[in-house]
């Protein structure tokens, strides 16, 4: 369970990210984050494995107040809490396999790491996770090798593998083409309902957020301005959460029925 | 389904270069440790520890007294490193077209310039210092001459490689219009390549100051000559200051050149 | 008074530019014949004098091939130099590498001392480091491959906080965010995308480090050098052509290989 209590965020430099949000995430829940360019979906994500550190307020992760975590407990929330990235934060040069086990490193002692040397079992669990996403034949290709949408789901594979309670995904399919985009979507809906990982994603896409959420945040310039199940929302809120009418291109499009 | 994981496929071609490789360097590495002539003894001796004792605190001591003499000193090294330097960008100009595979078009010719080139940069500035003193005597210009033509190898080529990466469409257009040959040349490719070849010219300087401050030490003028003065009488006060002087210059021309360098581009 | 519409362009650039360029070419002219005259070097004595020199070089030729075999001992020497110093070097200058660039050391402090005391080191000709360590510990080896190592430190860490400061930070930020600490975010998302250009760049150095240790043995830091200044003070001109030909033969093979390897890396 997550929860954020009055939190507020003010960048070094005077800007407002998070204002005063007050919010209570269930476990397994799928969440979506909506909202234009700027709202503060990236803020509200990246507090949560803090990668950016609130300013005021409280923020309950697992039980423990995480805003107070630093160096060896900071570490420890992170390998709860998993990343996915919009540009999927791969080391390009490495194999996949060797991205896909960096997963561990959490879990893993730096002597160990350095020298790869894992356990069998985390060996197989990248595997598994690989498999899980079906990509296990390029297991030994080099990352830049691969299509976005194989980069990503290499990238899910990362994130199953360090086993987190929570995944976090930051615009997971802003760089992908519509039916790719879905193909990801899917894997993380399939993994939030099989695993029970409580899944956070930021999306723009209005058509996307109400198809795969439970339940949508809606955000304006810091500020939570809707929050409801998928179900009861229709355009006309996100006409409002967005604060104008809704464009073509707030539409991903590209559903490939099964 | 099993967990097992596919090994890892693995050319032969591969495994034995890499093999190949790591035996190399392993042999280089026995033939180095097991021939370097190390004198330990004479490292880890009671001599050193006097010398650390009484060079250190000298040498960060420098000898204020003769900065008027050291000055001249480095201003005759950076006219050495000038006049050279000035030389030397002239001078790869047309070695630099010869090389130039857009421009002649004969590659008998690029590569007989470009060895000429090469053979130029193989050489330390300061062995050409040494050829130029047994030919023209212990003076400056023997510096000047190191300096132009140790310089010249390297923007001849880094010129070459302007050229060859300049727009060609130009030069069509200029020919289609009538221009001769000499009306391409400067109107046409000039304007397309002073301003690097200025540039590397300045950079080249850089390079110039720092090795026509130690030219000296093998009699070809500058601030070097002191070195060796200073050197030999054991004055390490001096010594300090030399490399002061020399420090404080480099960096203030570094920080002219750099800066002149980035408005032309 | 329509004076634009009278406006008839006289030159191709503006007068602003043209007078840039004039004042430019003075004082580069001007400054080159202060230097001439103070430093007596005349390029066109060069031409002049063809002769001349001509006749004065002829004195290190024919080569003096009897010579070769006093060569190797001391070439050997230079190389071995070479390949401990740049080796140490290139341990030594990991951690600096690191410090010297901006985006993995955050604290603005020592990341400005660090480039400060960089730049200083650059400035030391080699050759006056072999100075002060032949000074130190004597002539020999060791003080010109404690002179080689300070110098490749200097280009090495330079080079190589470069490339660190171009590197693509969005995979060591994902490495952070899965819980990894600081070592192991360099080592899984820094060194792989620096790795080629690190053995390529220390190649390099190794290059030059074969040039630089020539030059240390003029001043008694060891290596083939030593052997040049002992002709030379002997006035055995072709024995010197001998030696700066097997240099020049050695140079280049050396940067072949080097070269070939390092096209291989990237
Ligand atoms: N590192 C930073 N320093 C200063 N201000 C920042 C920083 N990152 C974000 N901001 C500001 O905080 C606000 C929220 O930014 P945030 O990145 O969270 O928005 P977002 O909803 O993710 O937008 P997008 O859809 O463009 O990714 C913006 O006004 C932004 O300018
Ligand atoms: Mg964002």
């Amino acid at each position: 369970m997550i929860e954020f209590k009055n939190l507020s965020l003010v960048y070094p430099n005077g800007n407002e990210g998070l204002k005063n949000i007050n919010i209570k995430i269930n476990e397994g829940e799928f969440v979506v984050i909506v909202g234009l360019s700027g709202a503060g979906k990236s803020t509200f994500i990246r507090s949560v494995n803090r990668l950016v550190t609130p300013t005021d307020g409280e923020l309950i992760v697992d039980g423990e107040d995480i805003l107070t975590h630093n160096g060896k407990s900071l570490r420890e929330l992170r390998k709860k809490v998993g990343m996915i990235f919009q540009s999927y934060n791969l080391v390009k040069r490495s194999t996949v396999l060797k991205n896909v086990i960096a997963g561990r490193l959490g879990y893993t002692g730096t002597f160990r790491s350095i020298f790869n040397m894992y356990p069998k079992e985390d060996m197989e669990l990248a595997y598994e996770n690989l498999k899980r996403v079906n990509i296990e034949n390029k297991l030994y290709s080099r990352a830049d090798e691969l299509s976005g949408g194989q980069q990503q789901r290499v990238s899910i594979a990362r994130v199953l593998t360090q086993k987190p309670k929570v995944i976090l995904a930051d615009e997971p399919v802003a760089s992908l083409d519509p039916p790719t985009s879905h193909q990801v979507m899917k894997y993380l809906k399939q993994i939030n309902q099989e695993d029970n990982i409580t899944t956070i994603v930021n999306l723009h896409f209005i058509d996307m957020a109400m198809e795969y959420a439970d339940r949508i945040i809606g955000m304006r310039a810091g500020e939570v301005v809707y929050d409801g199940p998928a179900s009861e929302v229709t355009e006309k809120t996100f006409e409002e959460i967005y604060g104008r009418t809704i464009r073509e291109d707030d539409i991903r499009g590209g559903e490939v029925n099964e | 389904m099993s967990n097992q994981l596919p090994p890892k496929p693995r050319t032969p071609a591969k495994v034995v270069k890499r093999v190949i490789i790591l035996l190399a360097v392993v042999a280089l590495y026995v033939w180095t440790f097991s021939s370097v002539n190390i004198n330990w003894e004479r490292v880890f001796s009671e001599r050193t520890l006097e010398n650390i004792n009484r060079i250190i605190p000298q040498f960060f001591d420098p000898a204020w007294a003769e900065t008027g003499t050291i000055l001249v000193k480095m201003v005759e090294t950076i006219f050495i490193a000038y006049t050279g330097s000035l030389a030397a960008a002239v001078l790869a100009i047309p070695l630099a077209f010869l090389c130039a595979s857009n421009m002649v078009k004969n590659k008998f010719l690029n590569t007989i310039g470009m060895w000429i080139l090469g053979a130029v940069r193989a050489f330390p500035e300061i062995i050409l210092a040494i050829i130029f003193v047994a030919a023209v005597g212990p003076n400056p210009f023997a510096g000047v001459l190191a300096i132009a033509i140790g310089s010249t190898g390297m923007l001849g080529k880094l010129y070459s490689e302007v050229i060859e990466s300049i727009d060609m469409n130009i030069i069509e257009a200029l020919e289609a219009s009538g221009a001769n040959k000499m009306q391409i040349l400067f109107y046409g490719i000039m304007p397309q390549v002073l301003p690097e070849f200025l540039s590397y010219a300045i950079y080249r300087f850089e390079i110039d100051v720092r090795a026509s401050s130690v030219l000296g030490i093998v009699g070809a003028g500058g601030i070097g000559t002191l070195i060796t003065f200073a050197y030999l009488n054991r004055n390490w006060d001096e010594v300090g200051m030399i490399l002061l002087v020399i420090i404080i210059a480099v960096t203030i021309i570094d920080q002219i050149s750099g800066f002149i360098r980035r408005r032309l581009v | 008074m329509n004076k634009t519409d009278e406006f008839i362009p006289t030159s191709l650039y503006p007068a602003k530019t043209k007078r840039t360029i004039s004042i430019a070419f003075i004082v580069v002219i001007g400054f080159y014949l202060v230097s001439s005259i103070t430093t007596e070097s005349f390029i066109i004595n060069f031409f002049l004098k063809l002769g001349n020199i001509t006749d004065l070089v002829g004195r290190f030729f024919p080569p003096d091939w009897g010579y070769v075999n006093n060569v190797w001992p001391k070439l050997f020497e230079t190389i071995h130099m070479a390949i401990i110093a740049t080796t140490i070097a290139v341990i030594i200058s990991v951690p600096f590498c690191l410090l010297a660039a901006h985006n993995i050391t955050t604290n603005k402090w020592l990341y400005n001392s660090m480039r400060m005391i960089l730049n200083i080191i650059r400035t030391i000709p080699d050759i006056i480091l072999a100075v002060v360590f032949v000074g130190l510990f004597g002539i020999g080896v060791f003080s010109g491959i404690i002179a080689l190592i300070i110098f490749a430190v200097g280009i090495l860490v330079k080079l190589m906080s470069e490339i660190i400061e171009a590197i693509d930070m969005h995979p060591s930020e994902a490495i952070r965010a899965s819980g990894g600490n600081t070592i192991q975010t360099i080592w899984y998302a820094v060194v792989p995308q620096i790795l080629p250009q690190f053995i390529s760049f220390s190649l390099y150095v190794f290059e030059i480090n074969i040039r630089a240790s020539v030059v240390l043995g003029l001043v008694g830091a060891g290596g083939v050098g030593q052997l040049i200044n002992k002709e030379i003070n002997f006035l055995n001109y072709p024995a010197v052509s001998t030696i700066v030909l097997i240099i020049f033969a050695v140079v280049v093979v050396i940067d072949w290989i080097s070269g070939k390897l390092r096209e291989g890396l990237v």
